[in-house]
């Protein structure tokens, strides 16, 4: 008897401690279910702000609009190079998609994306997508690296300002990170459009030594210690 | 029917009042027999539209915006902003009183701003920019309890992410070709006109918070003339009326945001409370037209 009232106490006792550290987010709502959408929620480690939340959001719709220029290359291009960047950049757009999204429920965050749709810089438009649809080859690889291109120099002017100015320590982290990998694809694009440009005359062997630099997994990927776990 | 009740509160009012009251009553009587609240109305010759303005020119470009993306600068596409000379990415409500501002009154140190419009690329920015602060829209006892807009409040009308006319309230005209039909797109207008926008902000906040999540929520536009439940206090309609030295072929011109359907306006509220009080309690309450310097006209 005292067992069977002592398990409905200590299940109390534990709902009512989890809901007092839960009550703000801690526990992430599932994704497409709006929430009581402010930039007041806590995580983990902290209050967001309203520049965490407004960058996480945008992260969020930068990142969605280039995935589907990414989804082209595969069929697109032959390149072991070009592949090779595009799967790397997926990889990594695709982890900081699914962090984005977790930290904007953990803050409490419209699901709903104020920027879905919109064209805003560094974006491609429907327009673009559709005329990379119709490309191949040697265009194709040119309309794809300035895609590239202008997507990653606004992510990291923007991702640069977050990190500046962001609150929440798992944000800027993530905003560090959005830097660091945007500054070292940026500088493969670089050598795979010179090489795009020159084809075929470049060295023997200097492609595939791109693609591997493409395809190397790479450090920053994995953020400060204290906050992985959230993240 | 609101006649005849504004005559009678007229008629009680004087009856307390001594023998300077009998003079008035002749004059109240003629006054309330031409206009409709006689009550409120220090003359006879006011005019009888609820409202104040501030022109305030424009003052510079930048691809920021303080409400959408707070301390994000380079966030953005391209604004055009009007009032504080101070405005960027990390603009709080501090900055805006201190700041310096382009608009007549001087008082006036909010901030404004739109999608730059381009023609064949290149940035256009209007000549003639007037931020209207209206009682209209809403039935005349409803202007007639209209609240001051709170300090600190942002707000974006419009819709950024219009697909089309349809999710739009843009309005896109001419000055001074009125047989041009208005649209919620880009329209040609004859040589010698100018292209203008208007845009009206809702006028019913729901009393309680400066921004919400997607810098709309907090306020909203009237339903039948009156302020919706949610959002009960009516304050002042802003309607933002740009004009742009350019016209002719609509397919010159675009806005950072796209299409002239995607036309939007950002406002951040940064009047001294008192001078915004004092234009409510004598220009909007009262309807009556009122200068820069939120006097009666």
């Amino acid at each position: 008897m005292r067992v069977v009232v002592s398990v409905p106490t200590a299940v109390l006792a534990a709902a009512l401690l989890l809901g007092g550290c839960a009550a703000r987010g801690d526990t992430p709502s599932p994704a497409g279910t709006p929430t009581p959408a402010t930039a007041s929620g806590t995580g983990s480690a902290g209050p967001f702000s309203a520049t965490d939340v407004a960058w996480l959001q945008l992260n969020v719709a930068m990142i969605e609009r280039l995935l589907p220029v990414l989804d082209l290359v595969p069929d697109r291009s032959a390149d072991p190079a070009w592949r090779g960047l595009a799967a790397r950049v997926e990889e990594d757009h695709r982890s900081a998609l699914a962090r984005s999204r977790r930290l904007l429920s953990d803050a409490g965050a419209s699901a709903t994306n104020p920027h879905a749709g919109h064209d805003m810089p560094g974006m491609v438009t429907a327009e673009e997508l559709a005329a990379l649809r119709k490309s191949t080859g040697r265009s194709f690889h040119l309309l794809v690296a300035r895609h590239l291109r202008a997507h990653l120099t606004q992510t990291v002017r923007v991702a640069a300002a977050a990190q500046q100015s962001g609150a929440h320590p798992v944000v800027t982290a993530l905003a560090a990170a959005a830097v660091q990998e945007g500054i070292d694809v940026l500088a493969q694009l670089d050598q795979l459009d010179q090489l795009d440009r020159l084809d075929p005359d470049h060295p023997p062997g200097q492609r595939e030594r791109v693609a591997r630099a493409a395809t190397r997994p790479t450090h920053h990927l994995v953020l400060p210690a204290p906050h992985r776990t959230h993240i | 029917m609101e006649r005849a009740a504004s005559n009678l509160g007229t008629r009680h009012r004087l009856r307390l009042t001594m023998a300077i009251g009998a003079l008035l009553t002749l004059l109240g009587a003629y006054v309330v027999s031409t206009i409709d609240r006689a009550d409120a109305a220090p003359g006879i010759n006011v005019i009888r539209v609820a409202e104040f303005p501030a022109d305030c020119a424009f003052s510079h470009r930048l691809p920021d915006d303080p409400i959408i993306f707070p301390g994000l600068p380079g966030a953005s596409h391209m604004h055009s902003f009007f009032g504080s000379r101070a405005t960027n990415a990390h603009t709080t409500l501090p900055d805006l009183v201190n700041s310096a501002t382009t608009c007549n009154p001087r008082v006036d140190v909010s901030s404004y701003w739109v999608p730059t419009l381009y023609r064949n690329n290149v940035p256009v920015e209007p000549e003639i920019v007037t931020f209207y602060y209206l009682g209209e829209g809403v039935r005349d006892d409803v202007v007639a309890r209209t609240q001051p807009l709170p300090l600190g409040l942002r707000i974006v009308a419009g819709n950024a992410r219009a697909t089309g006319p349809a999710d739009s309230i843009a309005r896109w005209s001419c000055l001074h070709a009125g047989h041009v039909p208005p649209s919620k797109n880009f329209v040609n207008c004859p040589a010698g006109t100018m292209l203008e926008s208007y845009l009206d902000f809702p006028q019913c906040w729901n009393g309680r918070d400066l921004d919400s999540p997607d810098h709309q929520s907090h306020l909203a536009y009237p339903v039948n003339q009156v302020c919706p439940a949610s959002h009960p206090v009516p304050v002042p309609k802003l309607r933002q009326v740009l004009r742009y030295p350019v016209n002719g072929d609509p397919a010159q011109f675009r806005l950072a945001s796209g299409p002239g359907y995607t036309m939007h306006g950002d406002f951040f509220n940064a009047w001294p409370a008192a001078e915004m009080a004092r234009r409510v309690n004598d220009c909007i309450r009262p309807v009556i037209k009122c200068g820069h310097d939120g006097r009666p006209l």
